[in-house]
């Protein structure tokens, strides 16, 4: 074997051993072609060529496959974040009813006993306002979490009106 | 994704439609057509990565390497035959043809 030729074995089997896995098997589909080249210049040249071919492929491959760890990453983080934002909610609405019940009715305790539905409404009013207050504040910078925020508001609201008409007395 | 078939891609698809059911080899593809390696296998690439080609390892004779062997799938012979049927990659095939032996 002359000089030029095992240089072009050498160099595509080199190539072939650093490749990706995506990428060997063309590495060495060119590899194995080159005991059929008659001449060794062009063996040489298949070689460069070939490196050339498995290098575009190799990149390629690459790039797509980052694309779609980014996109899965981003997808994964706006799920994350609208969920975070739905616990957000929930936790505001939970420390907001403990809060009317420990600390309205304590220093009002007549509300209570009263029975009138009306602070319970301010309550949720409020409480809605504050939820709509943070999805808007949140909007730009923390999309994702806005509309978890948001979603819970509409549930809460949506559950809130009907209350009002079942219970609804005129 | 929409391939791109350019002169060189149709000249390849030519060599399949040849004898269609015949598994060829690569530098056998790279003599006929006269593309070389770094021009060839990227296509080649492109038509196993859209499903459009076949490939698969010769069974070894003794003391002989593999060669990696392609073949058009059935959606490959399809879209190779939409594309010379039509008059406008007849053209085109002219065209590369003409650019292959100039």
């Amino acid at each position: 074997m002359s000089l030029l030729r095992r240089l072009a074995v050498r160099w595509l089997e080199t190539v072939g051993r650093n490749a990706p896995p995506a990428c060997r098997e063309w590495a060495s589909a060119m590899l194995h072609e080159l005991d059929f080249i008659e001449s060794d210049w062009a063996a040489l040249l298949w070689a460069v060529g070939s490196t050339a071919a498995v290098s575009r492929h190799c990149l390629r491959a690459w790039v797509r496959g980052r694309k779609e760890e980014a996109t899965m990453k981003d997808a994964a983080m706006k799920v994350a974040g609208v969920l975070l934002g739905v616990l957000i909610a929930v936790a505001v609405m939970g420390a907001g009813a403990f809060g009317v019940h420990g600390v309205l009715f304590r220093f009002f305790p007549a509300l209570e006993h009263h029975g009138a539905p009306w602070p319970v409404w301010i309550f949720a009013l409020l409480l809605e306002a504050l939820l709509v207050v943070g999805t808007v504040k949140l909007w730009q910078k923390r999309r994702p979490m806005a509309i978890g925020i948001l979603l819970a508001a509409v549930v809460f609201g949506t559950h809130f009106v009907v209350h009002l008409a079942t219970h609804w007395n005129g | 994704m929409k391939l791109r078939l350019s002169p060189q891609t149709l000249r390849v698809l030519e060599v399949f439609l040849d004898d269609p059911r015949a598994w060829r080899y690569g530098y056998d593809i790279s003599r006929v057509t006269g593309l070389k390696s770094g021009s060839l296998y990227p296509i080649l690439m492109r038509l196993a990565d859209r499903k459009l080609l076949d490939t698969d390892w010769e069974t070894n004779e003794a003391g002989k390497p593999p060669r990696h062997l392609y073949r058009l799938t059935p959606d490959g012979l399809a879209l190779a035959r939409e594309r010379f049927s039509k008059p406008a990659s007849i053209r085109q095939r002219r065209t590369a043809l003409s650019g292959a032996e100039g």
